[in-house]
């Protein structure tokens, strides 16, 4: 069978690679700026053919190329993993100063979780090449508690009270985002900025 | 300790005033309900001695009039023999405990310690100040976003709320937060007001600490200048 992406593997390949250098572009530079790396680690990722199909499934649109790359929007994905909340913003700042990318769509739901906790920046931007690139930027402890969420599986679970599960991940969430306001606030102490 | 003593007798005020300051407590004494009012916009205190019979403003209206405010500070009535119905009423308007007239020096010295006492153990289940939440059961601090505070980052916010819009000293600080310890010093009351400033941005809180160490601390209100689904964001930056 013919991939979903047609013949565009390539160029999405080589856009992500480009974003990906750019990325390191900005390590580099706020590091000699700030004296530290403000990226964790960082991932990025073609979307599976298999998930794309079925993505395209669940949102009742045709299985083709138009919709893999023009109407959904993260079959090139990346997630930028920052030490602290301050670096997020920075590093976001970054992106959307990049001439090749433009901001489609910024949702912020570091500023107001998701109700169910969930904190993390989502950005779509639209390569001058046509391409769009998903990129998730959150903190360490903002990923540890997405990971770790995941992996639970409560919601198909049978057994356990889920109520009492989405609270409880709820309440984890808020206490990692004190901690890492805590975190942020002990930083700029160190540097002088309070 | 800091009391405020709000007596209309003039002799009765002077000696209360005289003996509980022999007792080490800080006291402001007052003539009646009006000034007592105005103390109490100023000033925090760890405990109020109200007369109830006062020109002015009665030390009830006194009392409906705080609580309405937030302000939790617990109240001692004074009351002569012939008023039940006043002491119903002032312990369902939030009054703390009454002592009837006449009364041995050494039962109020007693009453105040146990109301002092009591004061610092006092929550409300939930305040409110500004767009602002503070829940004392959950430790949650929320407005648009929320957060769970460490312990000692409640009892400061909750000393804030209660004392809302009034400039707080470091040392009253220290005093109504850290009592048992020592330890604590100019430094640890600047970082956890700093905490609590990053968290209120983290919630997108209109609320804010104004002041810095050495000088005082108030709670105080933003403008509504950035509207919720604005740009800007939960980080502080320069």
């Amino acid at each position: 069978m013919e991939s979903i992406y047609g013949d565009n593997l390539p160029k999405m390949q080589a856009t992500m690679e480009e974003v990906m250098n750019c990325i390191s572009e900005v390590r580099q530079k706020l590091t000699a700026e700030y004296g530290m790396d403000p990226v964790e680690h960082c991932l990025c990722r073609i979307k599976s053919e298999e998930s794309m199909r079925e993505k395209c499934r669940r949102q009742g649109i045709p299985e083709n190329t138009e919709s893999a790359l023009s109407v959904i929007h993260d079959a090139v994905g990346i997630r930028v993993v920052c030490a602290f909340i301050s670096d997020v913003y920075r590093v976001r700042d970054f992106l959307k100063s990049l001439p090749q990318l433009s901001l489609v769509e910024e949702k912020d739901y570091i500023r107001k979780a998701k109700p169910n906790g969930y904190r993390s920046l989502h950005m779509i931007f639209r390569h001058e090449n046509g391409l769009y690139v998903e990129i998730q930027l959150r903190t360490i402890s903002q990923d540890t508690w997405a990971a770790l969420e995941h992996n639970l599986k409560y919601k198909k679970s049978i057994g356990g009270n889920t109520e009492l599960i989405v609270k409880e991940l709820k309440r984890c969430a808020d206490e990692l985002a004190s901690t890492d306001m805590s975190m942020q606030t002990l930083r700029d102490t160190i540097s002088g900025l309070n | 300790m800091k009391l405020l003593l709000a007596e209309d007798t003039q002799d009765l005020n002077h000696a209360l005033t005289t003996v509980l300051r022999m007792q080490k407590y800080d006291v402001d004494s007052v003539y009646d309900g009006l000034e007592a009012e105005k103390l109490l916009e100023e000033n925090g205190y760890d405990g109020i001695i109200l007369d109830i019979m006062m020109p002015g403003k009665s030390g009830l209206e006194v009392l409906h009039d705080i609580r309405e405010r937030n302000i939790t500070t617990p109240v001692l009535l004074l009351t002569a023999k012939s008023e039940i119905d006043d002491r119903v009423a002032g312990l369902d308007a939030g009054a703390d405990d009454y002592l009837t007239k006449p009364f041995a020096m050494k039962e109020l010295f007693a009453r105040v310690r146990a109301m002092v006492r009591r004061g610092t153990e006092y929550s409300a289940k939930e305040l409110h100040y500004g767009d602002v939440t503070l829940k004392s059961e959950s430790l949650e601090l929320s407005s648009l976003n929320t957060v769970r505070l460490s312990m000692k980052e409640f009892e400061l916010m909750q000393t804030f709320v209660l004392n809302e819009d009034k400039e707080l000293s470091t040392d009253f600080l220290l005093e109504h937060v850290w009592p048992e310890e020592p330890d604590a010093s100019e430094d640890t009351v600047t970082l956890y007001i700093n905490f609590l400033r990053g968290k209120l941005t983290s919630i997108s809180a209109h609320v804010t600490i104004e002041g810095k160490s050495g000088r005082g601390f108030r709670l105080c209100r933003l403008g509504k200048e950035t509207s919720d689904d604005s740009e800007s964001h939960g980080s502080r930056q320069p």
